[in-house]
Parts: C-alpha cells; sequence; structure tokens
C-alpha cells in the first residue's frame, strides 16, 4: 500500500508538471509578454529592457522550470495587469468557485439520486421515462443559455433572486443550478444502472427472502452499494466543473477564479492563466487520487496488481 | 423546468413593458449603483497607473486637477489652482486655492503639487502612460500658494494634460503608502470620498462634505455611491431592469430604443470625441501587398457606405468624420481633410486599375462589436473585396500590431485622453511609434513641428499638412465619432456631457 | 494484465460508459426494436431532416445568409404586429440579414464542427485506445498517461488560450476541439480491445501468424465499431455544445459565419426585447444535440448488444 500510494502521488505529480508544461508554452505563443508589460507608450527600448529584465529572452523550457520552481514555492509571480500577487489573487476569489462547485455538484448529486433511484426500482415505467426524459433534456441544453433564460424569468421578470454577484446566499442559486443541471444526467445514469444492477444481485434476493422491510433493503443494502460508483464519478466531475465555471461566472459576474481566468486571458495575463490552470488540473489530480487511494484501501486487490 | 416553458416565458417577455419597477432602494436611502467595466475592470484605481476609460471616470469623482475645462466650451477655468502667468517659453506660474483639504484632512498647498509633479514625471516611478508626464521638467515652490511648473520645451498642449490626466496628490500620504497603497485606499480633494476598494470588483464612496469651496465640478448629489464593476453588457441591463443598479453607460444604440420605451427608465445618446477610423498596413508591416498600394486604399474608401452605418448602427449624434482626428481637437482641420464619397462604381474602377480587377482575400481585426465591421465587410464584399474578421480583445489586437504587424486591415478607435489637441490621437499613431503604419517621415515630421512649437498658427500650418497627406495617401479612413449610450432610472437627474466623462457625483435623485 | 496506477481514474468514467452501454437485447429482435425504439427513431428523423436542411440550404433559403440591408435591420418575425417584413418571415438581424437563411445555413456550420471534431478526436482516440488495449504493457501505461494528462487538463481554459494563441477560426476551433475531444474515444477503446484482445477467434488469428496491423484491422476493428459509433455521437453532440459556448464567449467561430453558437451570442444583445433572436438558435442547436443524443442512446439500445 504505500508503494502504491508513492507511486501514484508520483504520476500525480508527473501530470501536473506535464499540464502546466503543455500550458505555459501555449501562453508563450499567444503573446509577447514584454508587450503587455510595457503596455501603451513602450519603447521597442523599453521593450528590450523587459525582455532583459524579466528573463524572456531565455528560452522557453528554462523559462518554465524557473516558473516551475518558484510556483513549487507558492510564487506565482505578479498579475502583468494588476500589479498584484497572482497568489493573492487566486486565493482570494478561490473559496467563490469553490463554494460555488460543491454547490453544484450537492444540488446534482440531490436530484439525481432520487430519481435514478425511482427509475431503476420501475424500469421502463413512467417515472423511468421522465427521468431518462430529463437527462436527455439536460445533456441537450446548453449550459450558458439556460443561465440566461433564468436570468429572464427569475431575476428580471419575476425578480425573486438577484443577478450578479457573490456577496449574499441568494447569489448562488441560478449559478448553482445552472452548473449542476449539467452534471445531472451523468450521475443519474449511472445511479440508475448500478441500482439495477444491485438490485439484481443475490445479497438483495436474500435479503428481501429474509423478509426485511423495502425500505430496509433499498435504503441499508441497495442504495449503500449503488451509490459508492456515483460519489466517487461525482469527485472527478467536481474537478470538471471548476473548469465549467468560467462561462457561468462570466454570466452571473461571479467573480470566483473561473471568471478571473476570463478576464486574464482577455488581457494576456500569463501568470493568472498559468496559476489557474494549474489550479484546476491540481484539483483533478488530487480529486482522482483520493478516489483511487479509496479504493485501493477498500480493496487491496487493486494495490496488488 | 422544461425547455418550452422557458422558451414561452422568454417570448411572451417580449412586450418589455411587463418589467415591474419595484421600490427603488436608489432614492430611499440617498445613494446610486453604478455599473461600469465592459472594456474590463480598472487594474489599478491610482490615476496615473491604469490606462482604462473607467479610471478617467474613477479619477474625476476622488482627485481634482490644477484646471477645469468646461466641459460644453472647453474654456480653462480655476480649480486647485486659482490663477497663472507663462514667466517664459517653457515655465507657467500658478497661484494655488486656499482652505481645501484632502480627504484624509492633509491641507492642499504647494507641497502637494511640487511633489506630485515632480513624482510623476521621474521615470523611474513607471507612470503607465509616459506622454501624459514626459513632457514636464520638474516643478518648485515659490510660497504656500505659488508653483513654478519647468516644461522640457514649449508644450502647447499642457493645459490639455493639466485639466486632464493630472490629478493632484497628497504628497505626504503618496510618499507614504505609494502607488499600491492609493490603489487600496485612494485620498484626494475631489467631490467623493472612497470608503473601500475591491479591485475588479466592487468601489464605495461617501460624499466629501467638506467639498464646499465652490468648486466648478459641484458638490456631490447623493450621499453614497457603489460602483460594480460587470463586464457583461447583457448583465449589467438584466441588473438595470432587475433594480439592482441605477445607471450604466456600457449599453448599446439599439438597447437605448428599447430600454427607452420601458416605464420607469430613460435613455439616451451622447457623442463623443472618441473617433473610430479604418487602418490599413501602407508600410507593407505584415508583408500584405494590396493595402500598400494607394489605389486599392482609395478603393476601399470609396466601397465603404459610412453614411448608411452611421445612420443605422451609431445613431444618436454621431456623424461621418474625414479627419484623422476629431474635428473639435486644435489643428485638426476639417477643410485640408480629401473626402471619399460612398462610390462602388469607382472602387470597382480603381480596383481594376491597381491590378485587382477580381478584388482580393483580406484579414481584418477588430475588438469592437462585430456588427460594425460586418457592415463594412458586407460593403467590401459587393465591390470584390473579401474580408475575413478575426474579433479580438483590445489588448491582444494592441499587442498583435506591436509584435507582428500582420494587421492588414483594422478598424478600430481612439479617445484621445478626452483632450481637445489634435496631438492626442494623431501624433500618436503617425510619428512612427509602435501602433504607426504609415510610417511617412514627411508626415511624422510635421507633427512633430506642430506637437513643439508654440506658435498656434505655426502649429496649424503644420498639423494642416498632416491632416491632407494621411487624408490624400488614405493611411486611414475615418469612420465617425463615436457615442456613449446611457440607460437610467428616470428619476435620476442624468446629465450627458459630449467629452465621454460622466461626473456621476452630479446625478441626485428627482424625488428625494 | 498488469494495471498501471495512473489507469485508475478511468475506472469511473469506464464504468459509466460501459455500464450505459450494457443492457442486453437479442439479435433476433432488433428489427422489431429499431420500430419499437422511439429515442432511435425520433433521433434519426431530426437528424435525418438536419442533414437535409444543411445539404439543401442554398434551395431552401430564402436569401444569401450573408446579404445584408442596413435599412432592414432588427425586423420582427411574422407574428408579430409592427415591424413586420413580409421577405423575411423570422425577420432579419442587426445588419439586415435574413434570419431564417442563417438558421438554414447554420445548421452545415454545426455538422461541420461536429462532424470534422468527431473524426479529428476518433482517430487521435481510437489510435491511443486500440494500440494501448491491444498492447497492453508499457505502451498500455503511457498511453494511460497521455489520457490522465488531457483529462486533468481543464478543457474550456486550454480551448480558450489555444484560440487566442492561434486566432479564432472556424478551422482554429475544429483542431482545438478534435485536439481536445478524444479521452473518452480512447477510455472506451481501450477496453473494449482489452476484452476483445482475448476472444478465441483474434486468439487464433495470431496463432496462425497473422500480422498485427491485419489482426487489428480484420479482427478487433469490426468489433469495437459500434462502442465507437456510439461514442462517436456523445462528442460529435459535445463538440457542437462546446463550440457554441467558445462562440457565445466570442472564443470562437468569427463573424459573418453563421454559426449558432455565434448567432447566440450576437442574439444575446437583444435578450430581453427581441428574445427569437437568442430563442431560435437555441432551440436548433438544443434540437439538434437531443436528436443526437436520442440516436446515439437508440443506438446503444439497438446495436451494441448484439455482440455480446
Amino acid at each position: 500500500m504505500p508503494a502504491y500510494t508513492l507511486k501514484r502521488t508520483f504520476v500525480a505529480f508527473l501530470i501536473l508538471i506535464v499540464v502546466s508544461g503543455l500550458t505555459f508554452s501555449l501562453s508563450h505563443l499567444s503573446a509577447d509578454p514584454a508587450l503587455t508589460i510595457g503596455g501603451e507608450q513602450a519603447s521597442e527600448e523599453d521593450i528590450q529592457a523587459i525582455r532583459k529584465l524579466y528573463g524572456f529572452d531565455r528560452p522557453i523550457y528554462i523559462q518554465y522550470f524557473d516558473w516551475l520552481g518558484r510556483a513549487l514555492a507558492g510564487d506565482f509571480g505578479e498579475s502583468y495587469h494588476y500589479k498584484q500577487r497572482v497568489f493573492d489573487m487566486v486565493s482570494e476569489r478561490i473559496g467563490r468557485t469553490m463554494l460555488l462547485g460543491t454547490l453544484a455538484i450537492l444540488f446534482a448529486l440531490v436530484v439525481s439520486i432520487p430519481l435514478g433511484t425511482l427509475a431503476a426500482m420501475r424500469p421502463n415505467s413512467i417515472i423511468d421515462r421522465i427521468a431518462l426524459f430529463i437527462a436527455v433534456l439536460g445533456q441537450a441544453l446548453p449550459t450558458f443559455w439556460f443561465a440566461l433564460m433564468m436570468i429572464i424569468v427569475f431575476g428580471v421578470w419575476w425578480r425573486w433572486l438577484p443577478i450578479s454577484g457573490h456577496t449574499q446566499w441568494a447569489n448562488y442559486v441560478m449559478p448553482t443550478i445552472a452548473l449542476g443541471y449539467y452534471a445531472t444526467p451523468a450521475l443519474m445514469r449511472l445511479t440508475r444502472a448500478g441500482m439495477i444492477e444491485v438490485l439484481a444481485s443475490d445479497y438483495i434476493r436474500t435479503a428481501r427472502a429474509k423478509g426485511l422491510s423495502p425500505a430496509s433493503v433499498l435504503f441499508k443494502h441497495a442504495l449503500r452499494n449503488a451509490i459508492i460508483p456515483v460519489v466517487a464519478l461525482a469527485a472527478v466531475w467536481f474537478g470538471f466543473m471548476l473548469g465549467g465555471s468560467i462561462v457561468i461566472e462570466t454570466i452571473f459576474n461571479l467573480k470566483g477564479i473561473g471568471w478571473l481566468s476570463y478576464d486574464a486571458l482577455l488581457r494576456s495575463d500569463l501568470p493568472v492563466v498559468q496559476a489557474i490552470v494549474l489550479v484546476f488540473a491540481s484539483f483533478y489530480v488530487v480529486l482522482t487520487l483520493l478516489a483511487d487511494l479509496l479504493n485501493a484501501y477498500l480493496d487491496p486487490r487493486i494495490s496488488v496488481r | 423546468m422544461s425547455f418550452r416553458k422557458l422558451a414561452g416565458v422568454a417570448a411572451s417577455i417580449a412586450g418589455a413593458a411587463m418589467i415591474a419597477t419595484s421600490a427603488s432602494a436608489g432614492p430611499d436611502d440617498d445613494s446610486l449603483v453604478i455599473a461600469w467595466g465592459s472594456t474590463g475592470p480598472i487594474e489599478n484605481v491610482d490615476n496615473y497607473f491604469n490606462t482604462n476609460r473607467t479610471g478617467i471616470w474613477f479619477s474625476r469623482m476622488v482627485w481634482d486637477q490644477l484646471i477645469y475645462r468646461e466641459p460644453k466650451t472647453f474654456e480653462y477655468k480655476p480649480l486647485l489652482a486659482t490663477s497663472w502667468e507663462l514667466l517664459n517659453d517653457t515655465t507657467w506660474q500658478f497661484k494655488l486655492r486656499q482652505g481645501v483639504k484632502f480627504h484624509n484632512g492633509e491641507p492642499f498647498d504647494a507641497d502637494d503639487v511640487v511633489f506630485t509633479m515632480n513624482w510623476i514625471s521621474n521615470p523611474d516611478n513607471g507612470v503607465k502612460v509616459q506622454r501624459n508626464v514626459n513632457w514636464i521638467d520638474r516643478a518648485e515652490k515659490v510660497d504656500r500658494y505659488t508653483v513654478n511648473l519647468h516644461m522640457k520645451k514649449p508644450f502647447p498642449q499642457a493645459f490639455e494634460f493639466l485639466s486632464g490626466p493630472l490629478t493632484i496628490y497628497p504628497n505626504e500620504y503618496y510618499a507614504e503608502v505609494g502607488p499600491e497603497g492609493m490603489g487600496r485606499k485612494p485620498v484626494g480633494t475631489g467631490p467623493m470620498k472612497v470608503v473601500s476598494i475591491k479591485t475588479a470588483e466592487e468601489y464605495v464612496f461617501e460624499k466629501n462634505e467638506g467639498y464646499t469651496w465652490g468648486s466648478p465640478k459641484g458638490e456631490a448629489q447623493v450621499s453614497s455611491m457603489v460602483v460594480r464593476e460587470i463586464a457583461d453588457v447583457q448583465t449589467q441591463i438584466a441588473e438595470l431592469l432587475a433594480g439592482g443598479i441605477d445607471v450604466t453607460a456600457d449599453i448599446s444604440a439599439d438597447h437605448v430604443d428599447q430600454i427607452g420605451q420601458v416605464p420607469g427608465y430613460e435613455a439616451l445618446q451622447a457623442g463623443t470625441m472618441r473617433t473610430g477610423y479604418i487602418g490599413f498596413d501602407a508600410a507593407g508591416r505584415g508583408n500584405f501587398e494590396p493595402t500598400t498600394k494607394l489605389k486599392v486604399r482609395q478603393a476601399m474608401a470609396h466601397a465603404i457606405d459610412r453614411a448608411a452605418l452611421v445612420k443605422n448602427l451609431i445613431r444618436g449624434d454621431a456623424g461621418v468624420i474625414h479627419t484623422p482626428c476629431f474635428p473639435t481637437q486644435f489643428g485638426c482641420d476639417a477643410e485640408a481633410a480629401v473626402r471619399y464619397e460612398f462610390d462602388p462604381e469607382k472602387a470597382r474602377a480603381l480596383l481594376a486599375e491597381a491590378g485587382y480587377p477580381d478584388g482580393f482575400e483580406i484579414g481584418f481585426y477588430t475588438f469592437r462589436p462585430a456588427d460594425w465591421a460586418e457592415a463594412i465587410m458586407g460593403d467590401l464584399a459587393k465591390v470584390g473585396i473579401r474580408a475575413t474578421l478575426t474579433k479580438m480583445p483590445y489588448f491582444a489586437l494592441r499587442d498583435k500590431q506591436r509584435s507582428e504587424g500582420t494587421t492588414p486591415m483594422f478598424l478600430m478607435d481612439w479617445g484621445s485622453y478626452s483632450m481637445n489637441d489634435m496631438s492626442a490621437i494623431t501624433s500618436h499613431f503617425f510619428k512612427k511609434g509602435p501602433d504607426d503604419f504609415a510610417l511617412d517621415d514627411e508626415v511624422a515630421a510635421w507633427l512633430e513641428e506642430g506637437d513643439t512649437s508654440s506658435d498656434p498658427e505655426v502649429r496649424k500650418a503644420a498639423y494642416r499638412k498632416a491632416v491632407e497627406k494621411i487624408t490624400r495617401e488614405v493611411y486611414w479612413l475615418p469612420m465617425f465619432n463615436h457615442v456613449r449610450n446611457y440607460a437610467y432610472r428616470e428619476e435620476l437627474n442624468f446629465i450627458p456631457y459630449q467629452d465621454e466623462i460622466p461626473r456621476f457625483w452630479q446625478y441626485g435623485w428627482a424625488s428625494s | 494484465m498488469t494495471d498501471t496506477g495512473a489507469a485508475r481514474p478511468l475506472a469511473f468514467r469506464q464504468r459509466q460508459t460501459t455500464e450505459e452501454i450494457l443492457e442486453p437485447s437479442p439479435w433476433s429482435k432488433l428489427r422489431r426494436r429499431i420500430l419499437g425504439n422511439h429515442s432511435f427513431l425520433i433521433g434519426a428523423v431530426i437528424l435525418a431532416a438536419v442533414f437535409a436542411v444543411a445539404i439543401l440550404a442554398p434551395l431552401l433559403a430564402p436569401h444569401d445568409p450573408y446579404d445584408q440591408d442596413l435599412a432592414k435591420r432588427l425586423t420582427n418575425p411574422f407574428w408579430h404586429e409592427k415591424k413586420v417584413d413580409p421577405e423575411h418571415i423570422l425577420g432579419t438581424d442587426k445588419v439586415g440579414r435574413d434570419y431564417l437563411s442563417r438558421l438554414i445555413y447554420g445548421s452545415q456550420i454545426s455538422l461541420l464542427i461536429g462532424f470534422s471534431t468527431m473524426l479529428i478526436s476518433g482517430v487521435i482516440g481510437t489510435v491511443l485506445g486500440v494500440t494501448a488495449g491491444y498492447f497492453g504493457g508499457r505502451v498500455d501505461m503511457v498511453v494511460n498517461f497521455i489520457i490522465n494528462t488531457r483529462l486533468a487538463m481543464p478543457v474550456f481554459l486550454v480551448a480558450m488560450a489555444a484560440v487566442v494563441a492561434f486566432g479564432a477560426s472556424l478551422t482554429v476551433v475544429i483542431l482545438v476541439l478534435g485536439l481536445f475531444l478524444w479521452d473518452r474515444f480512447a477510455v472506451v477503446m481501450r477496453s473494449i480491445t482489452m476484452q476483445a484482445r482475448d476472444l478465441d477467434y483474434v486468439k487464433a488469428a495470431r496463432a496462425i501468424g497473422c500480422s498485427t496491423p491485419y489482426i487489428i484491422v480484420r479482427e478487433i476493428f469490426p468489433n469495437v465499431l459500434s462502442s465507437l459509433t456510439v461514442v462517436a455521437t456523445v462528442e460529435m453532440a459535445n463538440a457542437i455544445l462546446l463550440e457554441a459556448a467558445l462562440s457565445f464567449l466570442g472564443f470562437g467561430v468569427q463573424a459573418p459565419t453563421p454559426s449558432w453558437g455565434l448567432m447566440l451570442n450576437e442574439g444575446r444583445e437583444y435578450m430581453f426585447f427581441s428574445p427569437w433572436l437568442l430563442a431560435l438558435p437555441g432551440v436548433c442547436l438544443f434540437m439538434l444535440v437531443l436528436a443526437i443524443n436520442l440516436f446515439g442512446d437508440g443506438l446503444r439500445d439497438v446495436t451494441l448488444e448484439r455482440e455480446r
């Protein structure tokens, strides 16, 4: 087990290095940072001086390792545009994105698990069809379009909910639904499939035969087993969702790191973009790593294989 | 909620009249909530460390300049300076106003002016727009309320800068906190006092109760004010219609018509000196051949129906511009400009003469709404020029132009920092700097002459030659002046200004 | 079989995909199932209709989708009382182009993006997945690492960065999406190839000395084809939605291309007052993606289990 943990952690770390390396080269293709820093009035000499000062005249891989070394120490440099420490800018806003992501995944679970379970209990029934219909519908509805429709109805027309900002809990309602419903179909299908499989299994039949109440069979035995992969998938989706928050945060003016990355891309603020890509990637890698280790802990055969 | 239901609701909203106005937060507690930011948030609210238009709006609320420029007549009037006198070719003497205090209680006097001028003109301090300050040699204190300002050479546009971007900072405070501290907690003499700053998110102000010394800018009309940075114009409109904000300045001409019809709201358009133009890579910086040919540029000038564009898309009091500068600006002689009427036949003929009877393909760049560019492309297509549009964020486009120069044709604009002098625009683009795609030695020399002479007639003559040659060679096809569109709650006493600087502190509630 | 540590996260996605796939149905009932499978039928009919519209666009569209007329901008669709131009049934957009014609031509763009992206990502993903699944061992380890690296990348953000780097255009969007959306192909192909590798007749082919490419193309590939089709529909829908989101934020296809995503971006400016400009392309996009999903779901039910 320790060897397995070590190996997995090493691979996760390697993934982060490759991801950040790719992003680094990509973003340095897109813009000449010296021009961005130099701003409106910079002369050719100024630009040259900035290139020297920041070391942009060095080969890209040297710049990358330089950046990586400092990033590992928590120093992500300074924003070209805002002249603030990137670390501060990101840490100030990451909580909002985390909160949004967490709420969204909870929303998705709260909708998909009961619906998936109901559908699995009566396959091909009306409930199953409705659940399937919602799933298919949800997958086809563009997130941003759904968000705009909510703004029109709940924000402007009925004035139930605030449209933009992040200062009160009500600010999170529409963004949560908009972001969360996107994960719902996948989670619901998995719940349904898992439940069908579990309900057909021998030990549930045994439990039923023993005369346990249907509720007890369902909640104590079936759901508990079927839900594990759903939660694991939800963890992975959580990682994806943080990435998906870009559009939602922009529409609702919810200033988390999704919005920050959009803003930074608009003004070629490379240190900010790089830091946020690394944050998103880290989330994904850490979550999957944890899920794997948990799996390995529950099922020791995995680490031996 | 099903899609169909949503769509139905969306359709039924078409008559926006059903949008009810709820109990208003604004007039009740005498506050004003503003949204701005469609071109991105202010990077640092310190006036010397941002380049955003909204940064100018912010600076007018918090700080004052030595001189006040009357927004309608462009006359110079006293502000922090009460009188001035030209001692010699390069020295202005200012008498300063007594009894003015900064927001932190620091009294305003010569030390503040001397400190500000010397600090900003020192290149080591890295003021972002060096052109605003690099003409200043130094300032010296004569007595507590008299200052001499020395210029490096005769600088006729000095007052445009002294009444515009050059705001006066408190010396003790700024020396202590620097740009970073000023960005977090700005302190000035202006009509609004900063309560809190959340960079790129929200600024909270309260009325400066001490602003009673008779400033021509006037006292604040509300007791508190909140500015929210909202990049998305549609979100701004939604907030306006939902009662979350009271005024926005980022909307389009169509929104003015539409919001203006919603009960409880008003909307209007105010012309600005922001000058739109199509630039051509005449110098061949990007190695694109067609635009280096005069006949091609002339053909394009004749192919584009600027009048129709202005009438249908820009509206308001915008008009077609023929000069590479705004006609009210000093030196911008509309008579000298060569005009190009809309004439597709002539355009086709010119293209044939230039060797492109079947037209050509060209890359077209802009950071403005695509519909303007699309209208232009539609006109060009009718004479056989097939343009492909690339819409980029402003900063990205500017960097592309500077580093690669591979933009054969671009629709851009320039607000001249609201300075009423041609040097603020034409000299920026045609003196062989990084944004110059003409690289014309003659034009550059004339502009330099106009920029540095202290004789107005000499300046005019030099600028006139520049205007004539730029338009004759079609280095730019000047398009139209932009219009700022505002929408606000009807109870607000909104005053439009023509210089693209809304004075938000002057807006109060009618019924309160 | 060796399983690298890096492969673990795939388990969840794999499980999701395979379990969605598995619902037994006998081959003999195929015909009846096709007729009885509503989602497949509905999906196929809508999809066929969209295809027909895309191909026949020049005949169906009443106007040139690029033909502008500023004097006739923003006319209302037929159900309005005011400012209706009988020549433009669904009204015009902000530069006076016929909205119906743009919607019709928009189907071409969406299908082009969906198919091209699917082809590029399908080739990349299949090659990676089949290679990993067939050879296993170190090859599998490397491919797994590549897949995990790809999964760790925030697609939308990196796609936006790539569009900024290479300039926004239809080609760039297709390439970027194609280079990003191959993960599901790779994951599914890998696991199915692994199963297929151990099938008796594949073993037999190996035993009689058939070359590796021959085995992969002739013996393995037919086995994975139907799963491939299902994944392809999912990715195609995904690509169309992603393009719409990119275009919506201004990082996608450029004007004046009549892309539904771009039309949503443009129509959004009028969402409070002329909501059909937002609703109509939204409905088109929704219907197309819905049809592809239904088609894919149906296909899974109808064909996949045939091989089991």
